[in-house]
């Protein structure tokens, strides 16, 4: 993997306006376009949005703060809420206020990539689901893809982004512009009578996307969908809604640390703020039939034959019989499940099976990134599952 | 019958006279006459009647002010048993013990007297006035009515007087605190004749380290005799009034009030004083400030408020502040309490603290509307309809 070379990043980010040369920006852009994040459409309102802007900065005062789509850089230390946001989560001193200012100028605030914080919230991004999905994969290596990329939208996911910038306190400002408060949270918003739930565009590189009666398999939304296993929204709406712009925000916060203060804060950083959010894991899981399930398992992995056994009972002529059975695979209990009929008994007992197979986790996890550090131990490859059953 | 039984029994005489009216055997019993033997065994052979002993009682004394009988003379029977028994009335008039028995005869020969020469007033004249019927600003002041200024009416304004003044109340303290006498009496007397103030005007304050003990410094011996007595006097009135006859006795100079009407001369004519010891007293000692100051202040007409008696902490300042070289300003008394929003935008604790942002003036909704971004929009829709220019 070839390393980010964090001096020129932290250059750019720590003056952008002393850098005339875009060329950072514009191969940052040319990263998004070639992503394909944007769709062409949308580039096209981006565009027009910069011109609309341009035009008013022409209209308007130069001196003024009115005549700034953001506020200027000068009022990052003049803002005690931004002081207060920057002590309040700990950061580390090297992350300028202003860095943080700009992390919360949303794109759709101010087009100018060099004053909004688009290209530090795909940095963010980028480490916020790499670190997820590494330590969701080595802590648990055989859960099922569906319970990956539901705990994975549930870490890392734009709800919870959202939820942590409110738990963080960041206000919203009402209209972006440059006599607003740095530390409110800036973004145009949508506009009042918009449907917010229209058909979106859904921008994939998926063959055959105009077949929708085709089934999608979930290993090619690994391929083709984002991290959370949905197909990429492109909304053709004005404005960006607070989820959305509150998600950009954290994720730039984190491309911000770790631009500034190096990988070692950045993963501390997501310790304390992402992995500490409790997630119990056991509950996302759904099964149809855990009998069959567990039948198949049993196969693939040459187990003997699951067979159910009555463990004890109680009450089988009475109104409320509990009967508790065992899955036993040859000499070994698989699971145990009590229930008020054998059937409903021997299912959860399937299920307690199953679940103890998908959510075993390896003592001593070490991620891989853990490697990126001065002087790591040499790596032991971590156990690798051959994956769910595929029945 | 007993003059008490014509108080339960009043229709007894109009007895006499109709026998178709019923009389109740009780009543009769009653008014029957009974001898003096059983009477006296009756009574604790007592021969007062119950009216006259209740009247004791209720005035205390056993000659009671009024009428023996005061509900008119005595009655048929009354007349009638009078004559079987004439030594049982006792004979009030023959025992004239005291000063009450004489006004209650007379005042008994005016109350006796029959209701028809009663003669109602047509005027004032001749009748006690009490109270007033509210045109009391017409009436002549009396004695407590007049205002007598405790300050002298005459401010001093020759820095001279000042110290004259300065040190004669020094001077006075001194010996009062000397004598164990309360210091602020000194103000009894507003001016001492001529002599006396010769001998306070000849006394020298020599004061160690500013302390007013053992500070005064005496002419002489006799002087210190006649001030030490002269002093005695103030303070307690009694003492001044009968020190005021041996006084007057040994014909020495005593403490007296000079008429405010006679022209004076100021300090009898005195220009300066012989010494500037009681400069450096000091008035660290509260009562001894008040007393000084009070002197001082009753002497040269000058007046202080309290926050320069607060402030001030010797006899020279004292004497600064009423020469005028001593301002409110220098005193630090003129400056108004700083407001709280300079005194903390002045703080240089808030101002390095980075998240208290501290404003100049008052926070608004528009200051808030502007933070948020949402003022431009407001002022363009309130432009657009025409509200504001």
């Amino acid at each position: 993997m070839k390393r980010l070379q964090l001096q020129r990043w932290s250059s750019s980010v720590l003056s952008p306006r002393a850098r005339t040369g875009g060329r950072l920006q514009q191969h940052l852009y040319y990263n998004l376009r070639r992503q394909s994040t944007v769709t062409p459409a949308a580039q096209a309102e981006n565009e027009q949005l910069i011109d609309q802007q341009s035009s008013l900065l022409t209209t308007q005062t130069p001196g003024s703060p009115y005549s700034l789509p953001s506020p200027p850089v000068e009022a990052a230390r003049e803002s005690a809420k931004l002081a207060a946001l920057h002590a309040r989560l700990y950061l580390p001193t090297r992350l300028p206020l202003e860095t943080l200012a700009r992390c919360l100028v949303d794109s759709s605030a101010d087009p100018n990539a060099k004053f909004n914080n688009e290209s530090l919230s795909i940095l963010g991004h980028d480490l916020l689901s790499h670190y997820t999905s590494e330590h969701l994969i080595c802590t648990y290596p055989r859960l099922p893809l569906t319970v990956i990329f539901a705990a994975m939208y549930a870490y890392v996911g734009p709800k919870t982004l959202a939820a942590m910038t409110r738990e963080w306190g960041v206000e919203l400002a009402a209209v972006p512009g440059g006599e607003v408060d740095p530390g409110l949270l800036q973004f145009k918003r949508v506009v009042p009578g918009t449907d917010v739930n229209e058909e979106p565009a859904v921008a994939t590189e998926r063959p055959n996307e105009h077949r929708t009666s085709w089934r999608k398999s979930m290993t090619s939304r690994v391929v083709y969908d984002n991290e959370f296993g949905d197909p990429t929204e492109v909304k053709n709406i004005k404005g960006v809604p607070a989820e959305h712009a509150s998600a950009r925000f954290i994720r730039a916060v984190m491309g911000a640390i770790y631009l500034h203060a190096g990988r070692p804060a950045a993963k501390r950083f997501f310790e304390q703020h992402f992995l500490s959010r409790h997630l119990n894991i056991s509950e996302l899981f759904n099964f149809s039939q855990p009998a069959r399930d567990l039948a198949r398992l049993c196969a693939r992995e040459n187990f003997e034959p699951p067979v159910a056994k009555i463990i004890s009972e109680t009450g089988r002529k009475s109104r409320h019989p509990v009967f508790v059975v065992g899955i036993f695979s040859g000499q070994d209990k698989l699971g145990e499940g009590a229930g008020a009929s054998l059937l409903e008994a021997r299912s959860r007992a399937a299920v307690a099976a199953l679940k103890g197979w998908y959510l075993y986790s390896p003592l001593n996890v070490r991620v891989p990134s853990a490697m990126e550090e001065e002087g790591a131990a040499p790596w032991k490859p971590v156990h690798v599952d051959l994956g769910e059953v595929i029945v | 019958m007993r003059s008490s039984l014509r108080l339960l029994n009043l229709e007894a005489p109009t007895l006499q006279g109709s026998k178709t009216l019923y009389v109740c055997s009780v009543c009769r019993q009653e008014t029957r006459p009974r001898p003096a033997l059983a009477r006296q065994f009756l009574r604790n052979s007592s021969t007062t009647p119950i009216t006259e002993r209740v009247r004791r009682k209720i005035w205390g004394t056993d000659s009671p002010p009024g009428l023996e009988d005061p509900y008119g003379g005595q009655s048929v029977l009354e007349k009638k048993f009078k004559k079987d028994q004439p030594e049982q009335r006792p004979q009030r008039t023959q025992e004239p013990d005291d000063g009450w028995r004489n006004i209650d005869e007379a005042s008994a020969g005016v109350e006796t007297a029959p209701s028809g020469e009663y003669e109602p007033a047509t005027t004032w004249e001749g009748l006690a006035r009490v109270g007033h019927l509210g045109r009391w600003t017409d009436f002549p002041a009396s004695e407590v009515d007049e205002y007598t200024s405790f300050k002298s009416k005459k401010r001093l304004t020759k820095p001279n007087h000042h110290a004259l003044a300065a040190h004669q109340a020094a001077v006075e303290i001194c010996l009062m605190q000397s004598l164990n006498k309360p210091l602020a009496s000194v103000c009894d007397v507003v001016e001492h004749q001529e002599p006396i103030f010769d001998l306070l005007w000849k006394c020298r304050i020599k004061p160690a380290d500013g302390q007013w003990n053992g500070a005064l410094v005496y002419p002489d011996e006799k002087a210190e005799q006649v001030l030490a007595y002269v002093f005695e006097q103030i303070g307690s009135q009694a003492q001044t009034e009968s020190a005021a006859e041996d006084a007057a006795e040994a014909d020495e100079a005593e403490p007296e009030t000079v008429d405010p009407e006679a022209p004076r001369s100021l300090f009898f004519n005195k220009a300066h004083v012989r010494d500037k010891g009681y400069l450096r007293l000091s008035l660290a000692d509260p009562a001894t400030k008040f007393a000084f100051l009070k002197r001082f202040s009753q002497l040269t007409g000058h007046y202080f408020p309290d926050p320069v008696i607060n402030s001030i902490s010797s006899v020279r300042e004292a004497i600064q502040y009423v020469g005028g070289e001593l301002s409110l300003k220098s005193l630090k008394l003129d400056a108004k309490p700083q407001k709280l929003g300079p005194q903390l935008t002045a703080s240089k604790t808030l101002q390095d603290l980075p998240n208290v942002k501290v404003f100049e003036k008052r926070q608004k909704r528009v200051d808030r509307d502007e933070e948020l971004g949402r003022k431009k929009v407001i002022e363009a829709a309130l432009r657009e309809r025409g509200l504001i220019q």
